[in-house]
């Protein structure tokens, strides 16, 4: 197999390899800020169940979070194996990335000194203001490098689709090294991580740099 | 006819009986204070007396354990207990409150520090805008709008956030403090705007170490310790001649 | 120059140290590199320790020959990298033979298993031959031989599915199947046969889609090994130690799979 037809072969499970990426992101940061607001939530129980939730989100391999979200059904209830395989890989990688996304945001909101919510209650924002229009704008400028990390660490967590036998970039690639003997795919993967992330390295930096105006 | 006036017409902050405590630390004891319209009060006393909490708890951002807080005659708190949470926010159009840390909005600009919360509450855009401007004028930051807090000065920041808070148009403005954050070279731009401010009859509370500034332009001056309320009277009488030790022996600290 | 020489040597003794096929006091250690997860050739036992056809043959192998005995997991699609990469001295795992192996200049043993690859089906299903699978989705795990005969021998019938899905373990295979998100798994028979008399409401097509053989693979260059390796297990086939465990009912569904054994049989009658 010449190398052109192994890159032609492997790019076409970089659209799953993408599939992957974005609706996790799409998915995850919404959910995180969720996360993370029930995680701070003055009402008690919810607080520690969340705050269980995400430790064992995070104290657990993403790896064996895939298998539970797409073959624990079957095993426990008997239901069915999900055919399309990105249902299963998107819900473990979303649920997986907000419990991480959480724990940024959570961090980022309690930097925020409590003097500007006093300044917006002063000033009768509503609570939903406050956070929406105060809040919010300085907690994202604030964890957008760490947010870029998980980012890249995403790229690269999307070859894990392949346990539950997404047939993914990584996943052709691996079928590719087997069937010809050869190490070349793992260094096409190689090379199609790293461009990945270098497009999105300049991605969230130019976002970074949008939100450069102020200190 | 004025002094009719003054009998009849309700101060426009009256405090009664005002207790708090953080678990069992007691910060205020027993603090009764009323404002009347166009008068400037200023309040005194050692760190840890109460000054700030009561200011606070004024502007509900403390919970006050007990008595009663007034807004020209009506009840924000009563017998400890507050009015309910739409009544607590129709009280907060009545004042403003100027911070020690300023409490800018770092990602909004000047202009936008000031105009964006009456905007929020309903006014016209470009009226809120020309008052905006027209305040930034007054508080010598022409030329300033579209910059950001941290491109200022710590006293150009402190005088936005004066503009924001007499954006919303309060009828009564307290400052906790308002030069405490600032080089001691920057504090004179402040004051006098609070100076200009007293001359066109502004209601104001202001907790302040600036004894000069204090005895110039208050009408009434509290000396607080303790979390009582030790002294209070015409500024000269309370600060060239007080009555009470505490008040000597505080004061002496500022001779030196 | 002198240093980087002193260097050099100094790291080949430490590498010699770590090496598999290093002599401990006289004593070789042999390496067997295992799928750990392909009963019932080679897995890990109830008792934790690996176990299967494959490791009590290779056991008994070292026990003749009087080497140290010792085994390593590879990882199936990476098992001949990691041998040429010193982490085991043969892979002796249920391996298919295949051609390009020999190309690549491994030393192969002798074969010792005749393989048959089936297609296990829901018997709810009622598929009964492979042609019922047309435009079906089917289940093949990465790195067996059944996915190598699916990519070349049997790319015909292949394309007359609707995909074949690789899955990296043959039991994700079978819940993909139980789970209805395939139709049915392309695997080995022995590997079919132990699963499907463990669950009822799985069938295989009675339909031989490629005649395979197992065999033990060796470094190129290691044919002296291979030599010994063979020699001694048919020194085992005459003292009747092979036999004896092929005997055991943990590899029933094999043995009459089991080339040397049938030859004997065949030579005896």
């Amino acid at each position: 197999m010449s190398l052109m037809t192994m890159i032609v072969k492997m790019s076409e499970g970089l659209g799953k390899t993408c599939a992957i990426f974005f609706l996790t992101l799409i998915f995850s940061l919404p959910l995180g800020m969720i996360v993370a607001l029930l995680r701070m939530s003055k009402i008690k129980p919810v607080a520690f169940v969340t705050r269980f939730i995400i430790t064992v989100l995070r104290g657990t391999p993403l790896m064996l979070q895939l298998l539970a979200v797409t073959y624990g059904p079957y095993y426990l209830f008997g239901a069915s194996v999900a055919r399309n395989k990105l249902i299963p890989v998107v819900i473990a990688f979303a649920i997986n990335y907000a419990a991480y996304f959480a724990e940024i945001y959570r961090g980022g909101i309690e930097s925020i000194p409590v003097g500007q919510y006093e300044a917006a209650e002063v000033l009768g924002y509503t609570r939903t203001q406050t956070f929406m229009r105060i809040i919010l704008p300085q907690v994202i400028k604030r964890i957008m490098p760490s947010v870029t990390n998980e980012v890249v660490t995403l790229v690269k967590d999307t070859s894990m689709a392949f346990t539950v036998s997404y047939q993914e970039m990584f996943t052709i690639g691996k079928q590719i090294a087997n069937s010809q003997t050869s190490f070349t795919p793992f260094l096409v993967a190689g090379v199609f991580y790293y461009v990945f992330n270098v497009i999105v390295d300049y991605a969230m930096g130019r976002i970074e740099k949008r939100l450069d105006y102020y200190k | 006819m004025a002094d009719k006036m003054n009998e009849t017409a309700p101060s426009i902050l009256s405090i009664r009986s005002l207790q708090k405590s953080f678990g069992a630390l007691s910060v205020l004891k027993d603090i009764s204070l009323s404002v009347e319209r166009g008068n400037v009060v200023s309040i005194i006393g050692p760190s840890g007396s109460g000054k700030s909490t009561l200011l606070r708890c004024a502007s509900f951002l403390e919970h006050a354990d007990d008595g009663d807080i007034l807004y020209d005659g009506q009840y924000a708190l009563k017998g400890g207990v507050y009015a309910s949470r739409a009544e607590l926010n129709r009280f907060r159009t009545r004042f403003g409150l100027v911070f020690q840390n300023f409490q800018l909005f770092p990602h909004y600009s000047v202009l936008r520090n000031v105009s964006e919360a009456p905007i929020l509450h309903g006014e016209d855009k470009e009226e809120v805008r020309e008052r905006a401007l027209s305040l930034l004028r007054k508080m010598g930051l022409e030329g300033k709008e579209t910059a950001y807090p941290y491109q200022l000065s710590g006293g150009q920041q402190q005088r936005v956030a004066i503009a924001r808070a007499l954006c919303m148009r309060p009828e009564i403005l307290f400052f906790d403090e308002p030069t405490s954050a600032l080089d001691p070279e920057l504090t004179g731009e402040v004051l006098k705007v609070i100076r200009q401010l007293a001359e066109e009859k502004m209601t104001m509370v202001v907790v302040t170490h600036e004894m000069p500034f204090a005895k110039a332009v208050s009408n009434r001056v509290i000396f607080m310790a303790d979390g009582v309320i030790v002294e209070q009277g015409d500024p000269h009488a309370v600060l060239e001649n007080p009555r009470e030790e505490r008040t000597r022996q505080f004061l002496r600290v500022f001779e030196r | 120059m002198k240093k980087t020489l002193a260097l050099l040597l100094a790291l080949a003794m430490v590498a010699a140290l770590f090496a598999p096929s290093a002599f401990a006091d006289g004593k070789k250690t042999f390496v067997m590199g295992i799928d750990p997860e392909y009963p019932p050739f080679s897995y890990l036992g109830d008792d934790g320790n690996y176990t299967g056809f494959d490791v009590e043959v290779c056991k008994a192998v070292c026990d003749y020959l009087g080497w140290d005995f010792k085994v390593f997991g590879v990882n199936w699609d990476e098992k001949l990298v990691q041998l040429d990469s010193f982490e085991c001295d043969c892979v002796w795992s249920g391996m298919t033979i295949l051609d390009s192996m020999k190309e690549a200049g491994y030393v192969i043993s002798e074969p010792y298993y005749d393989n048959t690859q089936v297609l296990v089906v829901k018997k709810a299903d009622g598929f009964t031959k492979s042609a019922d699978l047309k435009g079906k989705i089917v289940a093949v795990q990465l790195g067996t031989s059944g996915e190598t005969l699916l990519n070349g021998d049997l790319a015909e019938l292949a394309e007359s599915f609707d995909s074949v899905l690789t899955c990296d373990s043959f039991l994700k295979c079978f819940t993909e199947l139980q789970g209805g998100a395939v139709d049915a798994v392309f695997v080995d028979m022995p590997v079919a046969a132990s699963y499907v008399a463990k669950h009822d409401d799985l069938a295989i097509i009675d339909e031989n889609l490629g005649a395979e053989q197992y065999g033990i693979a060796f470094r190129a260059g290691d044919a002296e090994l291979c030599k010994a390796v063979d020699e001694a297990v048919q020194a085992l086939v005459e003292n009747g130690t092979y036999a004896e465990i092929a005997a055991k009912p943990a590899y029933a569904d094999i043995v009459n799979n089991l080339l040397f054994l049938n030859a004997e049989t065949e030579a005896a009658a």
